[in-house]
């Protein structure tokens, strides 16, 4: 009897949270799949119409065009922000004077919301804005950023300027957690500064590297807000990516709130089977 | 040489972080007329500043443009007030529904603990647009859009996961003898969380107060698919009415805003900058 209201406690601490995880996000999750099967005409109750709406989604074109755009933003962003947060890190890692005020420095653009780092670039990308101003030194252009050809890879610029950050602070975490007596007697037995990095510091960076990006994959891959700020989406379907894509179907262009349920849906287990391996990842640690 | 390059990077850093928001700041320090004049402000004022924060509507450009619209009359006090609202009712929220559940995680050993850590885990990683479809059913059908207190607690979904992540981090690193003592004296499990974890356990509340404000003060989606008239309009939405026709129409107000509202979330960063670090490090990266 003693084991069993024991228990009850126990669990009654674990409640508030499942709670609220269970209410926002175990419910909608399942409410997906029952608008899915839905059709929803305006101010008439919900009418059961089997996959249909999943026979939609395969044909519209938006849905190949979305996948295609996310893994490209999602994929490059994370690659540049994996390369300038592992440099930042080996950087901000030497002794130098004015290193506490860099790496203060440095944290800013992570504690400024992404929304307003997409507003802050409008003022980078405008034709008499920061870039087209420096290119003006060097005699260059002006360049429209935000056209067709480029959209994509100037939203994913404020990706990463806004995310490199998280990598730069877990990997200098990493960096500081390796044993300096590890490189003192690689020094010993006489290794260069490059063997040092290739055969300590990487290897023992990786687990929290793969963390890392792994997190920063699944949230570039989820960002909804940055390209939304800047482009919502266009010109045409330029930066299209789920997350907008999802938001156009369910309230913009279609306005077909169970058609955009069928496509989440529908590319859901792309978003799931990245969790698990982040989840397997993140739990052998 | 080695000096040199290490200078060098740091430099090249140091631009990468600060021009764009040198070029921000600027604007917001010029006058109307020398908005788009590059390099140091000539006539620095603060009239830009003045203005977001009266109680007036906007003048200028924005007025025109947005006024044919007939969208958006008021000044840029109540989204600023919203906002605020809302990110101080999330951190309430936030603030007494975390500590419980991380304490379960970092004290209890029970049937089933493996299966909440991972419901946790998952719920953090989780990309939050998934939501927005069925979150704004489930508001729709209660009947409670344009709630400004429905929004807060939607936002749960973002702030609570990784707050119980991180909590969880700071109480495993407050000794167990400590509350063992307290334990045999009599105590209660409850009054010891209450009266020896949480208060050590202080600069994690503070941390995940400072990103549970954070969060709710840079969230768009939600606002966007829940949010319906322009009186209960957080920010997000307000600002995005001075890019009316893909172009900033008063350039201005505009970069005053954003300076504003990006100063809040920095300087209640770089108080809490040592306990950021500790805090990626205890709950959010090594799990």
């Amino acid at each position: 009897m003693r084991v069993k209201k024991d228990s009850i406690i126990k669990w009654l601490y674990a409640a508030p949270g499942i709670a609220a995880i269970s209410v926002f996000l175990i419910i909608p999750l399942l409410l997906i799949f029952w608008l899915s099967l839905h059709y929803m005409p305006t101010g008439l109750p919900p009418k059961f119409t089997g996959i249909s709406n999943f026979i939609e989604v395969f044909t519209m074109p938006e849905l190949y065009v979305s996948i295609q755009r996310t893994l490209v933003y999602a994929f490059t962003a994370v690659l540049l922000k994996a390369l300038i947060g592992l440099g930042v890190a080996l950087l901000l890692n030497l002794n130098f004077f004015g290193r506490g005020l860099v790496r203060g420095l440095a944290l800013i653009p992570y504690a400024i919301p992404p929304f307003l780092c997409a507003l802050i670039f409008w003022f980078v990308y405008d034709h008499r804005g920061v870039l087209n101003a420096i290119l003006g030194i060097f005699g260059l252009g002006p360049v429209y950023p935000l056209r067709y050809e480029t959209a994509m890879f100037s939203v994913i610029m404020v990706n990463v300027w806004h995310g490199w950050p998280f990598f730069f602070l877990g990997l200098l975490a990493g960096l500081q957690a390796i044993p300096i007596e590890l490189y003192e007697s690689a020094s010993v037995d006489g290794a260069s500064t490059f063997v040092k990095f290739k055969s300590i510091t990487l290897p023992l960076l990786k687990p929290v590297f793969a963390i890392v990006c792994g997190l920063s994959l699944m949230w570039t891959m989820g960002d909804f807000v940055i390209p939304w700020m800047l482009t919502g989406g266009g010109p045409i379907d330029a930066t299209l990516t789920v997350p907008i894509a999802t938001y156009k179907i369910a309230f913009l262009t279609r306005l077909n709130i169970p058609l955009a349920a069928a496509y989440s849906a529908t590319i859901l287990p792309l978003y799931l089977t990245i969790i698990y391996y982040i989840i397997k990842q993140m739990e052998v640690k | 040489m080695n000096k040199l390059v290490v200078c060098l990077f740091v430099i090249l850093l140091l631009a990468f972080i600060c021009i764009p928001l040198y070029w921000v700041f600027k604007t917001s320090i010029s006058p109307e007329t020398e908005v788009w004049d590059k390099g140091l402000p000539r006539n620095p004022t603060l009239k830009n500043f003045i203005d977001i924060l009266s109680p007036a509507p906007p003048r200028g450009r924005m007025a025109e443009v947005v006024g044919t619209y007939a969208v958006i009359t008021s000044s840029a006090l109540t989204p600023l007030f919203n906002s605020f609202r809302v990110a101080l009712t999330t951190v309430i929220l936030t603030l007494i529904v975390s500590p419980l559940t991380a304490y379960n995680l970092a004290r209890f050993e029970y049937k089933g603990k493996k299966f909440v850590s991972i419901l946790i885990l998952f719920a953090y990683i989780f990309p939050g647009f998934i939501l927005m479809v069925p979150i704004m059913y489930m508001v729709a059908s209660l009947k409670l859009l344009d709630n400004l207190i429905i929004l807060s607690f939607v936002q749960l979904a973002y702030t609570t996961p990784f707050s119980v992540y991180m909590l969880r981090g700071y109480f495993m690193g407050i000794p167990k003898e400590l509350e063992e003592a307290a334990l045999v004296d009599g105590c209660t499990r409850f009054k010891v969380l209450r009266k020896i974890v949480l208060p050590l356990a202080l600069p994690g509340l503070v941390t995940v107060a400072v990103f549970s404000f954070t969060m709710s003060w840079g969230d768009v989606l939600f606002p966007l698919v829940l949010l319906r008239t322009a009186n209960n309009y957080t920010l997000p939405l307000y600002m995005s009415f001075y890019l009316w026709g893909g172009e900033i129409t008063d350039p201005g107000p505009f970069s005053a805003l954003i300076i504003f509202s990006a100063m809040i979330p920095v300087v209640l960063f770089m108080a809490i900058q040592r306990f950021v670090r500790m805090g990626l490090v205890a709950g959010a990266v090594k799990a």
